[in-house]
């Protein structure tokens, strides 16, 4: 019973192009969050002088601090995004393997 | 000037020896706190008469919404050691505080495009179900179960320890009532309430979390008539480490490698915190997981912008309430030693100076609620490693009934819950500073990798993630144990054998590797059944077809 259903999920046109377009879409977002993350660590830990540069003239406000900001927003932004992809894209492709399937 | 033990810094407000003797009484604070155990107490109550099995016990029944659920992780995030931690160590060196909070908020971008949804997918009350579904049942409970009660006990003493001394200050009680108080509330809330209980509890305090914190932040904002620069202008003419305080500190860049092994390990260890992966089954599908995370997200986000604010902002007023301190020099130059209560009091006292004491009783309060919340979930999470895994799968082999599990598991709890108040009381005055990070470190070390591979990897076998998941664990403790926050810290050696602190860089490549190589010159029979099962498994992962019908595991 439970190895028709796998079956007939494996056979359904649409399983392959969720699964595919899935892994793609979550490996960009993660390539990207790494690499925004580790260019943030290995920024302040190997070149700490780019941080400590004031914003400009009459700035108190570093790079660093601004930059650290905008990675938090960056990680916001991405999760928001990849769930808004997830909602268009995939819960359709989803809903309509577990319609058929069922 | 900026002294900083990258490794330590924010765990070690729990090792404040300055914390104790300084207790008095606030009123108000005791009245919130008051207001707070009544109102959870009637929750308790009525989770209680909805918490009759195991799946209301473990997941609050799977009927908690995404909102609500990010809400609740949220509030398990914004502990009082990332709350008061991290404005503390702004406080002390600025930038560097920056620094954790994104370590902290980046683990959430690897738990949603690697496991979230599939974690929640797969799986029924923890993330050992999931390790589980295509490996063998004995050897990968004992794994999930060994990482996280050793995850859980160092967080539990850490909280534990942090909390009672954070107590002794705020309302003036002893340290060993203070522990028995936590302890007791924690063991009432779980072991009547379960899920339920819990999760509306860390609800409750994290809405009271993010109103009281932002409150604090935009009075120190209007304080600067809403000009942050003018906030920050301020913190760096009165801050002995001056414009210093907006760069990278000396310890991040003369041990580079330490900097980016924690990093490594805050970011990679969210995905392997058993007490954070068992919220994801409390929610009814993927797509309410995928609503846990963007919401959790967005409150942790923006609860760490918030305590920059009150960071900086404690570095430009404090100073001038001379109160807050034993003695401050006219130059401010000893304004991060004689800080009454440490420097993780900065927060504390900031809001007294903005706020006045209704404030500073609201964020007591708030602060030793959000305590008991974190170590009832940390409970929760211990005993479903105990009951689910080790009693019901490994012991019992899966022919247990519900209600014996029920019964281990409510056990298990105060068994749990009297251990943490040993173990508080035991390590009261031990440093403690190096046990949140170990724990990050264990669970980068030993979870991540092994759910991650078990879940998106058809290679990955029993043998291999057993060999690789135990060696990361194995590895990450020793490392940790052999450096100078225990090795010289604790134990008072002279020299560290581990040239830093943080394992991360090589234990989690290492426990990576070690799972592949186990994996591929695996030739046993039950290694290609495990891998020819990786097919059903990403049906199930994928689409969550099957998942409502599973009853077995």
């Amino acid at each position: 019973m439970q190895d028709t259903i796998v079956e007939k999920v494996l056979k359904h046109p649409k399983y392959a192009e969720l699964v595919q377009r899935r892994t793609r879409v979550s490996m960009v977002f993660f390539t990207i969050a790494l690499v925004i993350y580790s260019g943030f660590i290995l920024t302040l830990a190997y070149m700490p002088d780019v941080f400590a540069q004031p914003l400009g003239e009459g700035w108190t406000m570093s790079v660093g601090v601004l930059t650290g900001i905008l990675v938090i927003f960056s990680a916001v932004i991405m999760i928001s995004l990849y769930v808004y992809l997830s909602n268009k894209i995939f819960d359709p492709l989803l809903e309509a393997i577990v319609r058929d399937v069922e | 000037m900026k002294k900083f033990l990258l490794s330590t810094a924010l765990l070690s407000m729990f090792a404040q020896p300055a914390f104790a003797a300084t207790g008095q009484a606030n009123t108000s604070a005791i009245v919130m706190f008051l207001v707070f155990i009544a109102g959870t107490m009637v929750i308790t109550w009525w989770a209680a008469r909805k918490t009759q099995t195991t799946s209301d016990f473990y997941t609050a029944g799977g009927g908690i919404t995404g909102f609500q659920n990010g809400l609740a992780i949220a509030g398990d995030y914004i502990s009082a050691a990332s709350f008061l931690g991290i404005a503390g160590m702004v406080y002390v060196s600025g930038f560097d505080g920056i620094i954790y909070a994104i370590g902290f908020l980046f683990g959430w971008p690897v738990v949603m495009f690697l496991v979230a949804e599939r974690l929640r997918n797969l799986g029924r009350f923890n993330f050992a179900d999931v390790t589980a579904f295509r490996l063998e049942q004995t050897p990968m409970r004992i794994l999930a179960a060994s990482a996280s009660l050793l995850i859980i006990a160092l967080y539990l003493i850490a909280q534990m320890v942090g909390a009672g001394k954070l107590i002794v200050l705020l309302f003036g009680l002893e340290y060993k009532i203070a522990v028995v108080i936590i302890g007791t509330l924690m063991m009432i809330y779980v072991f009547f309430g379960g899920m339920t209980a819990t999760t509306w509890v860390q609800i409750i305090k994290a809405v009271l979390m993010l109103c009281g914190g932002t409150l604090l932040a935009a009075l120190v904002l209007m304080a600067f008539n809403w000009n942050p620069d003018a906030m920050l202008a301020e913190a760096v003419s009165v801050h002995p480490s001056g414009a210093e305080l907006m760069a990278p500190g000396a310890a991040v860049s003369s041990n580079p490698l330490n900097a980016l092994s924690l990093g490594l390990a805050l970011a990679f260890g969210t995905a392997g915190l058993p007490h954070i992966l068992m919220r994801f089954f409390t929610v009814s599908s993927a797509k309410e997981a995928r609503k846990s995370v963007i919401w959790a997200s967005s409150f942790i986000g923006y609860f760490y912008l918030l305590t920059f604010i009150i960071g900086f902002g404690a570095v430009a007023l404090l100073v001038r309430h001379p109160e807050f301190y034993t003695g401050l020099a006219g130059d401010n130059s000893n304004m991060l030693t004689t800080l009454i209560g440490g420097t993780n009091m900065a927060a504390v006292h900031l809001s007294n100076a903005v706020g006045g004491s209704l404030l500073l009783g609201f964020l007591a309060a708030v602060t030793f609620a959000t305590i008991v919340a974190v170590v009832a979930g940390l409970a929760l999470a211990g005993a479903a490693a105990i009951a689910h895994d080790l009693y019901a799968n490994v012991i019992a082999r899966g022919r247990s009934t519900e209600k014996q599990e029920m019964r281990i598991s409510k056990i298990s709890t105060l068994v749990l819950g009297v251990l943490a108040v040993l173990l508080g009381i035991v390590f009261e005055d031990q440093n403690v500073a190096f046990m949140v990070g170990l724990a990050f470190a264990i669970a980068a070390s030993a979870n991540f990798p092994v759910l991650v591979l078990s879940i998106s990897w058809r290679g990955c076998t029993t043998r291999g993630a057993t060999i690789g998941g135990f060696l990361g664990l194995t590895f990450a403790t020793l490392w940790v144990v052999l450096s100078k926050t225990v090795w010289v810290d604790v134990f008072g050696n002279a020299d560290p054998i581990t040239p830093f602190p943080n394992p991360g860089i090589f234990s989690i490549p290492l426990a990576f590797f070690t799972i592949w190589f186990f994996s591929v010159t695996d030739k046993s029979a039950r290694a290609v059944k495990e891998r020819d099962a990786f097919t059903a498994l990403t049906v199930r992962s994928q689409t969550g077809i099957g998942r409502s019908g599973a009853q077995d595991h």
